[in-house]
């Protein structure tokens, strides 16, 4: 009798398996590049993993053991961050001088240039020799890139520890049977399950959609200091938005526009700002991480929302203008375009286009309805976005 | 009421074919199961197997991290380009043999859609399928990648000093140089040409002809003093006799008849007369399946049926007549039409007879319709080769009096009936340069290889026909190593000049100082360039020689006895130049509905004697080909296409089809478009399987195609369609009346406009991204087309007549497809379409089963980026000509046509931009835009006044099995014969 387990409780244990399985592999999305794993030998050639070891620790400010200045991790980032920091990332200074030889790099440390670069570095008093390591470490990052991160595991935790209550409180109910009162391991296996299956739905809505996402950009442009701080309208650099499907991603020589002149950004300094320069001189523009995805089968215009229907741009993409790092504020699902569409008035009498809603019109003049809605046009047909 | 069948089974036993058709479904079902066999005897264990694994591929997929997408923006931003929107720019499509003025849609710096130019008198805005395939040539891997010399990479500087020393007599050059090329249409090409031939030493220029015309200018150059072919005016016509010539299918310059064609046929706006057409000739061809009457007759017989007419129309006329061949059909019904209409017939034959052509001239000339209905003015320059100069080079490549041959965009080791020899001599030459874009026969037994771009990757200038100019401008900088060759030409004659500002140089020496428009060549250029095209016409003095006729009349062959071989050229291969475009390969025969292969056409009488049934094999002189029952097949002729069965043209193309150039007889250096007595043989017990569309989408004998007879018409504009009346009176329904507000989108098409070409299936396919499954599939009947062309047969298997009907998605408002889907993948927008949302869908395939339609298609496998389906969405360079702007739909869901949504959703954002009402006629469907026919109008039906309404109205429109109450969007107008 007691040889195998009945059928449906098989049955679950076998789902909450996959359902682990599921998770396990789940895994948040990186922000950006990095799949390449440190190898124990150094990339760099003619150096021994030694040195680019002490390498790091003297950038991680490990040694010396008696440091008079500020280490540099402390400004230049290793890892990437959900706030900015104005200071070149450890992987961009490494990637600018790996092709460089010491003197460039040296020069670039000990002799600041621009405002900021010298108040922090002109104390400082390094030994050659340990700045040489130094620059041997950036190279070697610069080869292996920056290490993979580590996947949250918060909400797994949470599940495996209740998928573990819900197998005790199974167990229990067929094999120890110990607890005198029934109810509570049935309670505590129908709660579990709810908890679990709420958690797996959510994560499931979840998959393919990614608000929050907030990348590192190969430049840390700031839409604050661009559209906020110097109140540059969206359209002088986003300027196809209202009459073409994309809002369109600033060409380079736009940027200069500019940037001719402005070389030195007040938070940042001359690292990014060089970036851009470059770009333009070496006629290789800059990669984007692009941050609002639709999936490839909705087709979305910027024309249709912004330059007919003039709705602002924070509608859907949050306030920018307050933004270091640009995250995605809505969710892009099509629930959230729905209820847009539903709640969102068309200019129906402005706009000559829909002359033609006879019936409307009439009902607009009659007063049975005051407004039209976009969905009264059929702004929620499938076909308006999937073909 | 007629009843029409769709093949002889049908004809002999319409319920054992239906029984037939049964059986292959369920076959077609019994396949599917067969790879799973362990699942019809599934346990519990299997169950948790399957399961397991497919939540284990679930969380793999689910695990994988999402890409991180990357914007990558201009440099500098070409003021033109928005990112996502169009751009079209005014371009020309002449292979040689076909000539288009176009449009070439450019997405993101991809030409992704040809469309026609609007502005361009030769071709009218109508395109034709080969030239809406052309843009996936653009993107073929057969394409060289760059010069090469004995089939090695070489660089273009060695290759110019090589062979522009070799040219200049050195290195032991002691024959003459001969420049093998198309016929070039090129002012500026010719020019150069001209002037490589006067530069360099001892050098001569044939051009070559694969579908040649050569007994036809020889006529013409006897009667007419013209090298050319006259105008064909078959919108002044009103009756036109064709001996044998496919005018609207392959000859000379088929959208622009059927253009003129469909204009002097349609019964739109008032128009009560139409052309009437007889056409004479052995198999069925596409223009044959639209004449009103249609003798079929063996080619034999042809000589002796245009002496009969000649001397019918001479007696009436006083004018002389000529004994000679005699003919067994009876013509006079047509002499009298003729000679009813003076000045306002075509009489033309497709025949390569010189005689034969004299004569045709000669009843021409009787009839008054020089001047007329056939102009010298404008006269057809596409067709300039003649067929004894190929005879002529033969002889001097064999005889080694060439060292030196230059081939240009001509195949002739393929398509000349002595190809095997051309191939052997050349591979003997000192020197031998093909310029060809992609790999043919040609090209491998030549030495170098100095790739041309394509054309859509090339400037050019053209003069199709006399006055009319057009110019083509590259829309994608080359995607390989390539070279224009009139750049090489150039460039041997010493010159560093590119062939762009050669054109420029033209246009300003020799056009821009003849027109008065401009004030300044380049408003002049820029404008010729924007619009494509330019016209700059004069009279020409033609004076007709009736000299040449009575020898001509004297020499015309008599019949001969025997079974005759007719030599044609498919609507979708032509002379199988482009075999390697998948598109054109999958579409289907317009009238054998047979695609992916060429086959025997044997008439119906003769396979019933001889117990032959379709996919039999037959040996005809040696070679085996596949059997096709034709209905209206010529008593004692069989038809085998020809450009099939390329042996070097790359993965799609070779092997396809049987070769059947090496068997075209040579009389007297001509060729003949027959071969007198072959002997046929049944092959026993051999069945070659044909991809056969034709049983395809039963309709089960309904009123599906509904026509009449003009005389009918006149009399009653309801005639034919008088079962609608009835239709709509029983018309009762529990449900509402659908409503719309706003737009109500709707299509006609008149099937008396429509000739059934197959423009529209390939037009269709290129904007939406439609797959090519392959022959094994198309047998399968999975078909991917959204718009197929329906042909039914109706009256005698001998000599039917031939019905066409393009059926697309009908857009029901009453959609059966719609309330059966589980998952609500198909609901109904608030504009009348019926829509498909290809990410709802999970392939229950009810919809199919509810669609009386049948235009319901399903991707039974993933078609992109699978081995299986190795054509040109298994490659990088293939896929670029995918619309942007359309799903590609994957394995396991349902498709059908949209009404080309994307291009409704594009035209009503312009109007709102703008804040306007939109436009008649400013949306334009991919079938209806370069529809050579304007068969199909698409609009509001909301709009009392737009063209669709007024047409919806007229007593010709019906819609198909309306019975049902389907309420489709799509209405049909009665198709008018005007029969004797």
């Amino acid at each position: 009798m007691r040889k195998k387990l009945p059928v449906p409780a098989r049955l679950l244990l076998y789902s909450l398996l996959f359902i682990f399985t599921l998770f396990f592999l789940i895994q948040p999305r990186e922000s950006r590049g990095g799949e390449q794993l440190r190898t124990a030998t150094a990339l760099v050639e003619g150096h021994s993993h030694e040195d680019i070891k002490r390498g790091e620790r003297f950038f991680l400010g490990l040694l010396p053991f008696e440091r008079k200045s500020a280490s540099c991790v402390s400004c230049h980032n290793l890892t990437p961050t959900d706030t900015l920091n104005w200071n070149p990332s450890a992987m961009g200074i490494a990637v600018k001088y790996a092709g460089k030889d010491f003197a460039a790099f040296q020069s670039a440390v000990m002799q600041p240039s621009g405002k900021l670069m010298e108040e922090v570095h002109k104390n400082f008093e390094i030994q050659e020799e340990d700045l040489k390591l130094v620059k041997l470490y950036l190279d070697e990052l610069a080869i292996a890139g920056p290490a993979a991160q580590k996947p949250t595991i918060n909400n797994l935790l949470i599940f495996l520890f209740v998928g573990l209550l819900i197998t005790w409180a199974l167990l229990e109910l067929i094999f120890f049977r110990k607890i005198k009162y029934r109810m509570i391991p049935v309670v505590i296996l129908l709660a579990g399950l709810g908890l679990q299956l709420k958690m797996v739905v959510e994560e499931g809505i979840k998959l393919g959609r990614s608000q929050g996402y907030m990348p590192d950009q190969p430049i840390k442009f700031s839409h604050k200091v661009h559209a906020g701080d110097n109140g540059i309208d969206c359209k002088y650099c986003h300027s196809t938005v209202e009459y073409g499907k994309s809002a369109g991603i600033p060409a380079m020589e736009l940027c200069m526009n500019c940037h001719v002149v402005v070389r030195e950004g007040t938070h940042s300094g001359k690292f990014e700002i060089a970036k851009v320069v470059e770009a333009n001189e070496k006629k290789i523009p800059v990669e984007w991480v692009r941050i609002h995805n639709l999936p490839d089968h909705v087709f979305f215009s910027h024309a249709q929302h912004v330059g007919v229907a003039g709705l602002d741009c924070a509608k859907c993409h949050g306030d920018v203008a307050s933004m270091d790092v640009v995250k995605q504020v809505s969710d892009l699902s099509m629930g959230w375009c729905i209820n847009c569409h539903r709640e969102t008035n068309v200019k129906f009498s402005e706009n000559h286009y829909y002359d033609n809603y006879i019936q409307l019109h009439e009902d607009l003049k009659a007063g049975k309805i005051d407004s039209v809605k976009a969905v009264q046009i059929g702004a929620n047909d499938c076909m308006r976005c999937h073909y | 009421m007629k009843t029409y069948w769709r093949s002889i089974e049908e004809l002999a036993d319409p319920n054992e074919l239906r029984r037939e058709e049964a059986r292959q479904e369920a076959k077609q079902k019994s396949l599917l199961l067969r790879g799973d066999e362990r699942l019809t005897a599934s346990s519990r264990r299997d169950f948790l197997k399957t399961l397991g694994f497919s939540l284990a591929a679930a969380s793999i997929v689910a695990s994988c991290r999402k890409p991180v997408e990357k914007a990558i923006p201009y440099l500098v931003k070409p003021e033109e380009i928005t990112p996502g929107m169009a751009n079209y720019y005014a371009s020309t499509y002449f292979d040689g043999t076909d000539y288009g003025s176009i449009l070439v849609k450019v997405r993101d710096g991809r030409p992704i859609k040809i469309e026609g130019n609007s502005l361009s008198p030769v071709s009218q805005q109508g395109t034709s399928a080969r030239i809406q395939a052309s843009v996936l040539n653009l993107y073929d891997e057969a394409r060289f990648k760059g010069p090469l010399l004995n089939n090695n990479p070489v660089t273009w500087e060695t290759a110019d000093r090589e062979i522009s020393a070799y040219l200049d007599g050195g290195k032991g050059k002691s024959g003459k140089t001969v420049l093998l090329t198309s016929t070039i249409i090129s002012p500026s090409t010719r020019q150069i040409i001209r002037d490589f031939i006067s530069g360099t030493p001892k050098t001569e220029w044939i051009q070559y002809d694969a579908s040649p015309a050569s007994g036809m200018l020889s006529a013409n150059k006897l009667c007419f003093g013209q090298w050319a072919i006259p105008d064909y005016r078959f919108d002044k016509a009103r009756v036109v006799v064709s001996f044998a010539a496919d005018f609207l299918g392959t000859w000379l310059s088929p959208v622009e008849y059927t253009k003129r064609y469909s204009a002097a046929r349609q019964l739109r706006d008032g128009q009560k007369e139409m052309l009437r057409h007889y056409q004479i000739e052995a198999g069925m061809s596409l223009t044959g399946a639209n004449a009103d009457v249609r003798f079929p007759v063996k080619p034999s017989e042809e000589a002796g049926l245009v002496l009969a007419l000649y001397n019918e129309v001479a007696k009436a006329k006083g004018a002389r007549t000529y004994s000679g061949v005699s003919s067994s059909v009876d013509i006079s019904g047509i002499a009298v039409d003729l000679l009813e209409n003076k000045g306002k017939s075509v009489v033309i034959s497709g025949s390569n007879d010189e005689n034969i052509q004299v004569v045709v001239n000669a009843i021409n000339q009787l009839l008054g319709n020089y001047g007329e209905t056939l102009d010298w003015n404008t006269a057809l320059l596409t067709r300039q080769g003649l067929d004894p100069d190929m005879e002529r080079l033969l002889d001097d490549l064999k005889s080694g009096q060439v060292s030196a041959l230059l081939v240009w965009d001509v195949n002739p080791v393929f398509n000349h009936p002595k190809g095997a020899e051309f191939a052997e001599a050349i591979e003997k030459l000192g020197l031998s340069v093909s310029f060809s874009e992609r790999k043919d026969e040609t090209s491998v037994v030549c030495k170098y290889v100095l790739p041309e771009p394509n054309y859509l990757e090339s400037w050019n200038d053209f003069e199709p026909k006399s006055g009319i100019y057009s110019l083509a401008q590259p829309t994608i900088a080359p995607i390989f190593d390539s070279r224009p060759a009139q750049e090489s030409l150039l460039k041997w004659m010493g010159k560093e000049q590119k062939y762009h500002e050669y054109i420029q140089k033209t246009w300003a020496e020799k056009y821009y100082p003849r027109q008065s428009v401009f004030a300044d060549f380049r408003l002049f250029w820029n404008d010729s360039l924007q619009k494509g095209v330019f016209e700059l016409v004069s009279p020409v003095e033609v004076q007709y020689n009736a000299e040449p006729l009575s020898l001509a009349a004297a020499k015309l062959e008599p019949v001969k006895p025997g079974v005759e071989l007719v030599f044609y050229e498919s609507v979708a291969m032509g002379n199988g130049k482009y075999a390697n475009n998948p598109w054109l390969q999958e579409l289907p025969d317009p009238v054998a509905k047979i695609s992916w292969d060429n086959f025997a056409a044997v008439p119906v009488e003769y396979a019933a004697a001889n117990g032959l049934k379709n996919e039999d094999v037959i040996n005809l002189n040696g070679l085996e080909l596949p059997v096709f029952v034709q209905p209206g097949q010529a008593k004692d002729t069989v038809s085998v296409a020809l450009g099939y069965g390329r042996r070097v043209a790359g993965k799609v193309g070779e092997g396809i089809g049987t070769d059947l150039y090496p068997m075209l007889p040579v009389k007297n250096g001509i060729r003949s478009n027959y071969l007198e007595n072959v002997t046929i043989e049944k092959v026993p017990g051999t069945v070659y399987e044909l991809a056969i569309s034709q049983t395809h989408h039963s309709m089960e004998g309904r009123p599906i195609v509904r026509e009449t007879t003009l005389d009918e018409y006149v009399k009653n504009p309801e005639a034919g369609n008088e079962m609608r009346n009835e239709v709509l009176a029983n018309s009762v329904t529990l449900y509402e009346k659908p409503s719309f507000n706003g737009h109500h989108w709707g299509m006609a098409v008149d099937l008396n406009s429509c000739t059934g070409c197959g423009n529209c299936a390939i037009s269709c396919q290129a904007e939406n991204n439609i797959q090519v499954i392959g022959k094994e599939q198309v047998r399968n009947r999975r078909i991917m087309h959204w718009i197929r062309i329906d042909r039914y047969f109706s009256e005698s298997p001998d000599n039917p007549q031939v019905s066409f009907q393009p059926v697309m998605c009908q857009h029901c408002d009453n959609a059966p497809c719609e309330n059966v889907c589980p998952v609500a993948a198909t609901p109904h927008s608030e504009e009348g379409l019926n829509q498909m949302a290809y990410n709802r869908c999970v392939g229950t395939k009810y919809c199919i089963n509810n669609c009386p339609y049948r235009v319901r298609r399903f991707n039974w496998f993933q078609y992109v980026n699978n081995n299986r389906f190795d054509y040109n969405s298994n490659s990088e360079l293939g896929r670029m000509v995918l619309n942007p702007d359309v799903t590609v739909r994957s394995r396991g869901v349902v498709e059908k046509c949209s009404m080309c949504v994307q291009r409704i959703q594009e035209k009503k954002l312009a109007a709102k931009l703008e804040g306007r009402p939109l436009a008649e006629g400013e949306i334009q469907t991919a079938c209806q835009q370069s529809c050579p026919g304007n068969a199909i109008v698409f609009g509001d039906l909301n709009d009392p006044e737009s063209r669709i309404s007024k047409l919806f109205q007229y007593k010709r429109n019906y819609h198909l099995l309306e019975e049902l109450h389907t309420l489709p969007s799509v209405g049909y107008l009665t198709k008018v014969r005007n029969q004797a």
